[in-house]
């Protein structure tokens, strides 16, 4: 095949996923999806190995690759043109029920030549915490609507049987109608602008620039790994749920032009839903491998072949049914995230070639706060705050992280408006803003998490309640590099009003009155005149903080991305009169840099 | 032998792993160079930006090298851990 064509057909795939992106953000009603782009577009091969991965959540980039063989295997001789399916079971491939896939065979010339797949986290799945997390939940039966596969349209026409049957197990169905069709409409235009591409090029050129594509993917990322130092790296995370620790144990080993991910060692599974399974393992793994080693290479099967995973059954990173896993997502996946991101980064880190590629764990911990109740206009408002994608950059080996930077296994997370969410829930925010000593001290800082207070507003029922499964209260995890010290950890506390106190104006958490309770895992109430309060990690620091230049230290200090504490115990510096003293803070550089040769290890 | 990177601090030579800062050698590229490292920890929750809700026993360890005190490399652990170990292969 010539260069051109096969470059042009390459460029047209993605921008079909893109432009199916842009049709899923425009029909959804969605804040999760269309404001913190919690959603994933993305082609897959006749077999259905994966052939063009788009952006958003990279984590499903894998899980429906699965999916897709999924519903080969169970629809063998009864997959249509003008099909679509639907599958949401973590056991056999997705990442939570919540997160559901639909899946569309595309057929040219009555031949099936590729699917499309696309996901939303949907308003609601039925769980017993409304919006999908949920933290009570002891088994998967416990946690919504699950489905190994099923045909949602059969040649064209909707099964209106099925449709019922799913809208009457979910609240607020009218919105996850709005859902399902966002996901019809994408996997629509994908169909239809393959079917396009199929027809300008004919099945043959086009099949064959797809196996070009995959094995020039597959080649591209064997010469990186060979360029790249033989050894092992290892991460580790912690995990808490109500007093209970878990840990997410990682060895990554690269040898010649492949790469084991091994998870022996990781913690039994939980009796909490924070599990995942082991299709959401692969997918936490890859998340971060795609944007870290493959940025300029195509993410399609051609990048799985060179990676294998070890993740022991049993653990919390490979549990088995009927375990719960609904907040698997911000819980086990996410710190497989992290620790690949980690390893990963320190193996980059160690090479010639790729040492500027390196980074620290960016934003480590999502708080994914479900709010739901009657809403202003005495409707049903149930949805994420969409802070928890802002995310936090982790420091870089050339230079800080980004402020509020996002995070690596979504490169288009964002958060909404402020004015978004207080249209959408009977909430207001007295602030929200970028969050002190967050970011991970280093010669590069990490970048600054975020912080905010909301309380109750014109709110029908007097309130709301929301649902919080956070975790990473209780142990950083934006681990630092070479050096660089690790972001800060979240926060979530009920501020409860007392008698003669009232948060309603408070600009900060010191201001807000009343009793502050500390909260991490389960349902709480929003009303009268408590608030809530939210702070969110900050990325990892890149080298030794004694090393940030002194004029930078200052600067942070005078821009409030750290305090004067941090500056002179973390970074050395040294203050006269609020004016950076050079040869004092060289002085407490050297003094610090001494009491560290105390002990041996 | 010629000198290869291990991590941004520290780099490989002669068999041994040194510290990039001032050359000084660590410790045998073989075996453990946590285990000769200088060693300071420091618990999480006494560090600026700590949280209300942080973990009384979580640690920050702060390996240096005993030459010069740069900071080699950092990690968070429970007391009871094992160090994170890293290694590359010498040959090849």
């Amino acid at each position: 095949m010539d260069p051109i064509t096969f470059s042009i057909i390459r460029h047209r795939l993605f921008r079909v996923v893109e432009e199916a992106v842009m049709t899923l953000k425009h029909v959804s009603g969605s804040a999760i999806t269309n404001e913190g782009h919690d959603l994933m577009v993305s082609l897959y091969r006749a077999d259905g190995s994966l052939l063009m991965g788009g952006v958003g959540f990279l984590h499903h980039l894998t899980s429906a690759a699965e999916a897709c063989k999924a519903i080969i295997r169970r629809f063998e001789g009864q997959i249509h043109e003008g099909d679509l399916f639907l599958l949401n079971d973590p056991y056999t491939a997705a990442l939570h029920t919540s997160d559901i896939y639909l899946i569309a065979p595309i057929h040219y010339d009555g031949k099936l030549v590729a699917w499309s797949a696309c996901f939303v986290h949907v308003f609601d799945i039925g769980a017993m915490n409304p919006g999908g997390f949920a933290p009570d939940a002891q088994d998967i039966f416990t946690e919504g609507f699950s489905s190994p596969g099923l045909k949602l349209i059969d040649r064209g026409e909707m099964r209106q049987d099925v449709w019922d049957t799913i809208l009457n197990m979910v609240r607020g169905p009218e919105m996850v109608a709005l859902d399902l069709r966002s996901m019809i409409a994408c996997n629509n235009v994908a169909g239809e602008r393959l079917g396009d591409l199929f027809r300008k090029y004919g099945t043959e050129t086009v099949d064959e620039a797809c196996r070009m594509l995959i094995e020039q993917s597959e080649q591209r990322l064997r010469e990186r790994l060979r360029e790249l130092p033989d050894g092992e790296w290892q991460s580790r995370q912690y995990l808490e749920v109500k007093g209970e620790t878990y840990r997410v144990c990682l060895t990554m080993r690269k040898q010649g032009d492949e790469l084991v991910f091994d998870f022996t060692g990781s913690s039994p599974q939980s009796k909490y839903s924070v599990n995942c399974s082991k299709w959401a393992s692969l997918g936490g793994l890859f998340a971060p491998l795609f944007p870290l080693l493959c940025y300029d290479i195509t993410w399609n099967e051609g990048v799985i072949r060179p990676i294998r995973m070890i993740a022991p059954e049993g653990t919390i990173v490979n549990c088995t049914r009927p375990a719960p896993v609904s907040v698997a997502t911000v819980g086990a996946i996410q710190s497989v995230n992290n620790a690949a991101c980690g390893t990963i980064g320190k193996m980059l880190a160690a090479s010639e070639i790729y040492a500027e590629e390196s980074t620290a764990v960016w934003h480590a911990n999502h708080f994914a706060i479900f709010m739901f109740g009657t809403n202003q206009r005495g409707g049903l408002s149930i949805g994420i705050l969409t802070e928890t994608f802002a995310g936090a950059g982790g420091a870089r080996h050339i230079g800080d992280g980004v402020d509020i930077g996002g995070e690596v296994p979504n490169p288009i997370s964002r958060m909404a408006n402020v004015e978004t969410i207080e249209a959408t829930f009977p909430i207001r925010y007295l602030f929200r803003r970028r969050l002190k000593d967050s970011g991970g001290p280093g010669r590069h800082r990490g970048g600054t998490g975020g912080e905010m207070m909301i309380v109750a507003h014109d709110a029908p029922d007097g309130g709301i309640d929301y649902v919080v499964s956070g975790k990473g209260t209780k142990f950083p995890q934006s681990d630092g590099l070479a050096g660089g010290y690790p972001g800060a950890v979240n926060d979530y506390v009920w501020v409860q009003a007392e008698d003669g106190t009232e948060p309603v104006f408070a600009r900060d958490l010191a201001e807000a009155g009343g009793k502050k309770e500390p909260i991490s895992w389960g349902v709480f109430p929003l009303r009268g005149r408590d608030g809530l309060y939210v702070r969110w990690n900050g990325g990892g620091g890149v080298g030794d903080p004694l090393d940030r230049p002194a004029e930078k230290v200052a600067s942070d200090v005078a821009t409030g991305a750290i305090s004067a504490r941090a500056a002179e115990e973390v970074y050395g510096a040294a203050f006269d009169g609020g004016a950076l003293d050079v040869e004092k803070t060289d002085a407490r550089r050297r003094d610090l840099k001494s009491r560290r040769l105390g002990e041996v290890a | 032998m010629a000198r290869r990177r291990f991590s941004d601090t520290l780099f490989l030579a002669d068999g041994n792993i040194c510290c990039v800062s001032c050359e000084r050698t660590v410790a045998p590229a073989t075996g453990s160079w946590k285990q000769a490292a200088a060693l300071s920890v420091v618990p999480v929750a006494s560090l600026p930006g700590a949280g209300l809700g942080i973990d009384s026993r979580i640690v920050l360890r702060r390996f240096a090298c005993q030459g010069c005190g740069s900071l080699l490399e950092t990690e968070v652990a429970l007391p009871e851990d094992p160090f994170l170990e890293d290694r590359i292969a010498i040959a090849g």
